[in-house]
């Protein structure tokens, strides 16, 4: 994903209204404008809640909760033209307290879900692809947000900068020390 | 277990890989394979009708009014829950409770607080600059503290109460330029090519 997906769309040669028009029309009471904007932008925070969280399920409450959230709070969106941006910061939030969540309730780490295999994987991608995920699930939260936005949905820093509120130092630091944790998986994995 | 930092910056795409030294090139490519994998895990996005079923959750959340979800916010707080504590911190918890109780039976109004924290003062001149804000340590470097210049002059400034110790902080100039401060006591490198600014806070009654 990259910032462009995160800003108003407005295709050449398509009659697209902006974000800016449907959140307009949303606040003025209309289900259909809102409805347009989670079909734009719930891949974009379903994809992360799920690589987030590790489970489709709990991604899928998340994400439901974020978007209400985002409709009772829809009067403080300051800019309307750059709603994906408000949006996905409101989901990436709410993935975060989930996680944190979950570490205070104790739920095993294991209990993550295997994620999806391609009929072509070979036994030995198929257990490198669910060690990954176990190893992420016990990264801290804001290591794994990083890591995650940086390497499978290949953001740079500056656009995560832009969308997360947080330095570009700050952000280094964290996908750093989440690859050095990471390390220690890889190295124990047959290559 | 720390990383080579030259594999961190290739893999930060800061340096390409011919730049790496034979020693390093297993690891890259091992890791070139991981994240491969990782990016085909097989997440793509919101199943089938999952628009549908967010709007009406919003829908039904919407029809409950603000009372019912005052009380859905208020029910956390409520609700019974099993708590694990361990003695000692439970011991703990009660010493402290008592000795507040104590302090506050003690106290006299206007007199002493039990929040020793520190207000302190932060200017920067910036005639050009349309918003200031200020990030440290002490608000997780969120550039959410705003700075004012009320008169027009430049010189933007705001109090922010701090907690005894050593902070770390950096102005943020327009949203995006983050600059440190000019009349800092000292500086740090972050380790990243930037300085932060240094400011020691002493408590009120050591100064």
């Amino acid at each position: 994903m990259d910032r462009r997906d995160l800003g108003s769309r407005s295709d050449v040669g398509e009659e697209r209204e902006s974000d800016a028009e449907l959140v307009a029309r949303a606040m003025a009471g209309s289900d259909a404008a809102f409805s347009v904007l989670v079909d734009r932008y719930n891949d974009l925070l379903y994809r992360h809640a799920e690589r987030m969280l590790g489970q489709a399920d709990d991604a899928e409450d998340v994400v439901q909760s974020a978007w209400i959230k985002a409709f009772r709070n829809l009067g403080k969106c300051r800019d309307p033209e750059r709603f994906g941006a408000w949006v996905f910061r409101i989901g990436a939030n709410a993935c975060k307290d989930a996680v944190k969540a979950k570490r205070r309730e104790n739920v095993p780490l294991d209990s993550v879900a295997e994620l999806e295999s391609g009929d072509g994987d070979t036994a030995i991608r198929v257990d490198q692809r669910r060690r990954l995920a176990s190893a992420l699930v016990r990264l801290p939260a804001d290591q794994r947000e990083a890591f995650l936005l940086k390497h499978l949905e290949g953001w740079s820093y500056e656009e995560m900068a832009d969308q997360l509120g947080v330095r570009v130092s700050a952000l280094k630091m964290r996908v750093h020390r989440a690859r050095e944790e990471l390390q220690i998986f890889l190295l124990e994995v047959p290559r | 277990m720390t990383m080579d930092p030259r594999l961190q910056a290739w893999l930060d795409g800061d340096i390409e890989l011919e730049a790496l030294p034979e020693t390093l090139r297993d690891e890259a490519a091992a890791w070139s394979e991981l994240l491969t994998e990782a990016r085909s895990d097989g997440v793509s996005g919101a199943p089938l009708g999952a628009t549908s079923r967010v709007m009406d959750a919003i829908r039904a959340d919407a029809s409950r009014g603000p009372v019912a979800r005052l009380r859905t916010g208020l029910g956390w707080l409520l609700r019974p829950r099993p708590m694990r504590v361990s003695p000692i911190a439970a011991a703990a918890a009660i010493a402290l409770v008592a000795w507040s109780v104590t302090q506050l039976a003690l106290s006299q109004p206007g007199v002493g607080s039990v929040d020793d924290r520190v207000y302190v003062q932060f200017v920067i001149s910036a005639p050009d600059a349309r918003t200031v804000a200020l990030a440290g340590d002490f608000n997780e470097w969120d550039p959410s503290i705003q700075l004012a210049d009320p008169d027009g002059d430049g010189l933007w400034s705001g109090r922010v109460a701090l907690e005894p110790g050593v902070h770390e902080y950096m102005f943020v100039i327009d949203g995006s330029e983050w600059r440190p401060d000019p009349n800092a006591i000292s500086y740090t490198d972050d380790g990243f090519g930037q300085r932060n600014s240094v400011l020691a806070v002493t408590p009120v009654n050591e100064t």
